[in-house]
């Protein structure tokens, strides 16, 4: 891939939710939470399109300083210079309620166990505990009050 | 003849009358603009979810290799036997004509389905629309039958459809226009989802109000399953607002400050892009797996949307709507202080004819 001219060592970073356009910022490198686990998108890295699963983007170094927003499904697509996230649900983790996670947690839970051999339940079931875990854990992170 | 005490309480009456009207307006007006921009807000991810999606059904590996066909149970086209409608009206009245246009164009639908002998599922949005199938349409009935093996250590749950009548309601969302939001949207349509694989339904269609501006709305039937081309609207019927109407909804924008334009949305560009670089993506999963997570959720965008601009819709009907009717009170005030003006006049000119009339009798 032709390097790019304008080469500032920066990715734009763009992250989409369903209601708007939620951050639009510059960074150095960004971890993504990929369904089938975390990586970390430099610049001029190769193009790839995955899928999102639940967890933290973490933006390191750009103009505007870290940041840290929590993620829950969607597709993200790493281009050389730019990084576009779709996510279904985005929030910085401060905006994270505490007491609804362990609400969806607990439903999750109980689906799963409800689920019998009905293999759409187990996976809705499993996505649901997954998300309020991640939610729980990312919460912690940032010491956000219970 | 009223006399000038009546005349003059009436008046009072249709001012007050006048006055919640003109606030009404304000507030559509401004609910207007905020959903004008959620809509197209939303946009950014609608588009750049279709843009995956089309890039991914270039690749070949999607497709069957005998029947060179899509691989996709949303994709797949049935003789239509049963037609699920979904009718988005609004959640108030007051708004003129808006919700029983919803009506009317859903029933022509319904009767035209009915000729060709298709049976109909309805599931009404919005609490007008749920009104409107209360009375006289049958609730679906699923039922669901659990079956134990192993020792009770697994169950096998299958659900069967009992129809009754031709027509009837499948669900009911009375509340889901008070704030569109994408969660429930999406559990709508995983249900609508799991109906139309297991055969239930074999195609589904969206009645609505469409809102690119004010003066660009048409009623649409939008069919969303089986989807035949993506990232495309397939519209079945429209019916566009009459010239009359479109002047009174001009009137009453100018006069609440809203734009009769569409908004401009700018930072769609790098989202509309999305997914179509002309380059080799990297794909971290298959691409056939990544395509059938996304097909659901490409639906929903597109229900989505169309209850955000059903929104707008409803809320520029009711500021049109209202703007009629401040205009009404105001001629009716007019008139009304003309006649009182007379009323006075004639009491006051009958006085002083008496007096003269007394005095030259003297």
């Amino acid at each position: 891939m032709a390097e790019v001219s304008s080469n500032s060592g920066l990715l734009t970073v763009h992250l989409v939710t369903p209601d708007r356009l939620l951050l639009e910022a510059t960074a150095v490198s960004v971890e993504l939470p990929s369904s089938s686990g975390y990586m970390e998108a430099l610049y001029g890295a190769a193009p790839l399109l995955s899928e999102l699963g639940a967890g933290e983007v973490r933006l390191h170094g750009g103009t505007s300083g870290d940041q840290v927003f929590f993620v829950a499904w969607g597709f993200v697509e790493v281009l050389p210079e730019r990084v576009t996230i779709l996510a279904e649900t985005a929030m910085p983790p401060s905006e994270i309620d505490v007491e609804e996670a362990r609400q969806e947690l607990a439903l999750g839970e109980t689906m799963w166990n409800e689920a019998g051999d009905d293999g759409k339940k187990y996976e809705y079931a499993n996505l649901m505990t997954r998300q309020a875990e991640e939610k729980l854990a990312s919460a912690k992170d940032t010491g956000t009050k219970d | 003849m009223a006399n000038v005490l009546d005349l003059r309480r009436r008046i009072r009456s249709v001012k007050n009358t006048r006055q919640i009207t003109k606030a009404m307006k304000m507030v559509s007006a401004a609910k207007l603009r905020r959903a004008q921009e959620r809509a197209m807000r939303a946009r950014p991810y609608a588009e750049a979810l279709s843009n995956v999606l089309v890039s991914l059904v270039r690749r070949s590996d999607l497709y069957d290799e005998q029947t060179d066909e899509i691989l996709h149970p949303l994709l797949i086209e049935r003789e239509e036997k049963n037609v699920l409608v979904i009718v988005v009206a609004g959640d108030k009245g007051f708004a003129g004509a808006f919700n029983s246009n919803i009506a009317k164009a859903a029933q022509r639908f319904i009767d035209y389905r009915r000729e060709m002998g298709q049976t109909i599922d309805l599931e009404p949005v919005g609490k007008k629309a749920v009104a409107f199938y209360k009375k006289n349409t049958a609730v679906a009935v699923h039922e669901r039958t659990a079956e134990h093996y192993d020792n009770d250590q697994s169950t096998h749950y299958t659900v069967v459809r009992h129809r009754a009548q031709a027509i009837e309601v499948a669900a009911e969302h009375p509340s889901m226009l008070l704030r569109v939001g994408i969660e429930e949207v999406s559990a709508m349509v995983h249900d609508i989802v799991a109906r139309y694989e297991r055969a239930e339904i074999d195609s589904v269609y969206v009645v609505y109000n469409e809102f690119k501006s004010v003066i660009a709305q048409r009623v649409v039937v939008e069919k969303m399953l089986p989807i035949r081309k993506l990232g495309v609207q397939e519209i079945t019927a429209f019916e566009e607002m009459s010239e009359e109407e479109r002047e009174a909804a001009v009137r009453a924008a100018h006069s609440a400050g809203v734009s009769v334009f569409p908004m401009e949305d700018d930072m769609a560009k790098s989202e509309a892009k999305f997914g179509t670089a002309e380059v080799d993506y990297i794909y971290d999963q298959a691409p056939g797996q990544l395509f059938h997570n996304l097909m659901p959720k490409y639906v929903t965008t597109q229900i989505y949307h169309a209850l955000l601009e059903s929104a707008a819709a409803e809320h520029a009907a009711r500021m049109t709507a209202t703007d009629a009717a401040s205009k009404n009170a105001e001629d009716l005030i007019d008139s009304l202080s003309l006649t009182m003006n007379r009323v006075r006049q004639a009491a006051i000119t009958k006085e002083i004819i008496e007096i003269v009339s007394g005095a030259a009798a003297l």
